[in-house]
């Protein structure tokens, strides 16, 4: 299983982000390839604890690469070792893919000659014995999500007669989905039709932010750091995600909502304006 | 064999139910995506196997893992582990197998939602099955071994459920070596038994979960998914000696 949260264990754990070791970290890139047959994985990777590679050396901790997807495969690694082949029919790359090493010890491994932990752990690092099996660090995740060929497309449009409202906006699994009580009410056949529904547009961004802002998962009281959030699972959260971090949105928060659409969708109130002033000036 | 794809929306759809009943489904493009796979072959196997007496449905997993392991495993992952191939394969190719088989379907939607569109998750038997028959081909060349750990994961399906119900566990080795050391040292009926006299652990708490739950509990201290059957088969005895006496049980460790 891939292992992302900064658990408390009971000693120090080389990771990206925990600061129980000195400095560096434990640092995986992943290249996808594909033939018909086969999926490969190119790896590089980066342990920065002499101490570790030491053991690594040694055979006193082996390194797995774990890959993620609708079940679990682990892959132990010999030092040299850095592509990781696998047969389509045992693996899917469209559901979301998770990659990421761990070093697992092969013994009882004692502490003392550990140079590379912080001030804290150095104090009583000789009482430090990590027990046979133990994770002794782990490295960031690589995510792959399928082929980058499929769009990512934020809306959907759809016509419902048995609405109870003439428009209702909602969260699907990939898509905020604008469904509508009859066609007339997209302004169908008029000019600029496209362009007179970016309200909804406008509304749709606002009940799937307001979800992302308010997700504890990403963070707290509806305010989220997006460099401390991980590409979220949810389908549309993650195309949000990508969209903010693309047009350099930073933070999140329900009070800030109209801003960050603002960035992230191109002028849409602008363009409305524009084409009810249009309308206007034709005549009618 | 040409299978369109059925597009989102055909869940819990009374009238995707009665079209399926009046064979109507395939003539409405209203139903499909724009998407078509092609498979070599597609045989018929069990696909549920609930309400059966227990001997009827070991035969009828045996029969699935077998059609499965022989004809399904070769297309692509995307596709046998797929939700949406899955039901449009059922009702486009399977209709006259599932009403002969199971002809409460025609009952009523609840019948047909579940067992024709079941989610594809771990309590759908077709998944039980995919996965099962997956890991066991994988790992066992020989015809005869094959059908013996198939009937071992039958009888061990409570296990076998658990282990692929949670992330931590769903790994063919680790699934493997499990079933491995039930079979060895006969532990099966022990795992099944309900722990009685432990009123902290909440109702229907069976040994066999509670072992897989303390190999849950110290992951990643103990990264039992990732060890050799024999490294597991002693944390395995410890975890059991836990919930019931491993001496009194004659078994060779």
């Amino acid at each position: 299983m891939i292992y992302k949260k900064d658990a408390n264990f009971p000693y120090p754990v080389l990771t990206n982000t925990s600061n129980s070791y000195e400095s560096g970290g434990f640092t995986l890139s992943v290249d996808l390839k594909e033939n018909t047959d086969n999926y490969r994985f190119d790896i590089e990777y980066e342990v920065e604890s002499e101490f570790l590679q030491r053991l690594l050396a040694r055979k006193q901790a082996q390194l797995f690469l774990i890959i993620q997807s609708k079940d679990n495969k682990f892959f132990k690694l010999q030092p040299d070792e850095r592509a990781i082949e696998i047969a389509k029919s045992r693996l899917s790359i469209n559901t979301r893919t998770s990659i990421q090493m761990s070093i697992q010890a092969t013994t009882d491994i004692s502490f003392r000659d550990n140079e590379d932990i912080n001030d804290f752990y150095r104090e009583f690092k000789d009482d430090i014995v990590v027990p046979k099996h133990a994770l002794l660090g782990f490295s960031n995740t690589v995510i792959f999500e399928g082929s980058s060929t499929k769009p990512f497309d934020l809306f959907e449009r759809k016509i419902d007669a048995t609405l109870k409202s003439d428009i209702k906006v909602e969260l699907g699994s990939e898509t905020i989905v604008i469904h509508y009580k009859n066609e007339d009410l997209q302004f169908a056949g008029m000019p600029m039709s496209g362009t007179l529904n970016n309200p909804y547009i406008y509304m749709g961004l606002q009940k799937a932010l307001h979800r992302f802002a308010t997700n504890p998962d990403y963070g707290d009281d509806g305010h989220v750091y997006l460099d401390d959030v991980e590409l979220p699972t949810d389908q549309l959260d993650a195309k949000l995600y990508r969209l903010m971090k693309a047009k350099m949105v930073y933070e999140l928060d329900v009070d800030s909502l109209d801003e960050v659409i603002y960035k992230i969708s191109d002028r849409v109130i602008e363009k409305y304006a524009t084409a009810v002033k249009g309308l206007e000036a034709s005549g009618d | 064999m040409e299978i369109k794809l059925l597009s989102k929306g055909y869940k819990k759809n009374e009238q995707f139910y009665n079209d399926f009943l009046n064979d109507t489904i395939e003539s409405n493009d209203d139903y499909f995506s724009d998407e078509t796979v092609y498979i070599k072959a597609a045989p018929d196997f069990p696909i549920y196997m609930a309400k059966r007496s227990e001997e009827v449905r070991k035969q009828l997993f045996l029969e699935a893992f077998e059609t499965v392991g022989n004809h399904y495993l070769g297309s692509n992952r995307e596709l046998h582990f797929d939700e949406q191939f899955c039901h449009s394969l059922l009702v486009l190719k399977k209709r006259d197998f599932l009403l002969r088989e199971y002809p409460e379907i025609k009952d009523s939607i609840t019948n047909f939602n579940n067992i024709v569109l079941k989610n594809f998750d771990w309590e759908n038997y077709i998944y039980k099955t995919v996965i099962g028959a997956e890991y066991i081909t994988d790992l066992v060349e020989d015809e005869a071994t094959r059908k013996h750990y198939y009937e071992v994961i039958v009888d061990n399906l409570d296990l076998f459920n658990y282990m692929i119900k949670y992330e931590v566990f769903r790994n063919k080795q680790f699934v493997f070596n499990i079933l491995s050391i039930v079979d060895e040292l006969g532990l099966s009926s022990v795992l099944k038994k309900k722990i009685t006299d432990r009123d902290d652990l909440g109702d229907d708490v069976r040994v066999g979960r509670q072992v897989l739950l303390e190999f849950n509990k110290s992951y990643p201290v103990v990264m039992s998914p990732m060890l050799e059957k024999e490294e597991l088969k002693e944390i395995f005895m410890e975890y059991l000696g836990y919930y019931v006496n491993v001496a009194e049980l004659e078994i060779l460790v």
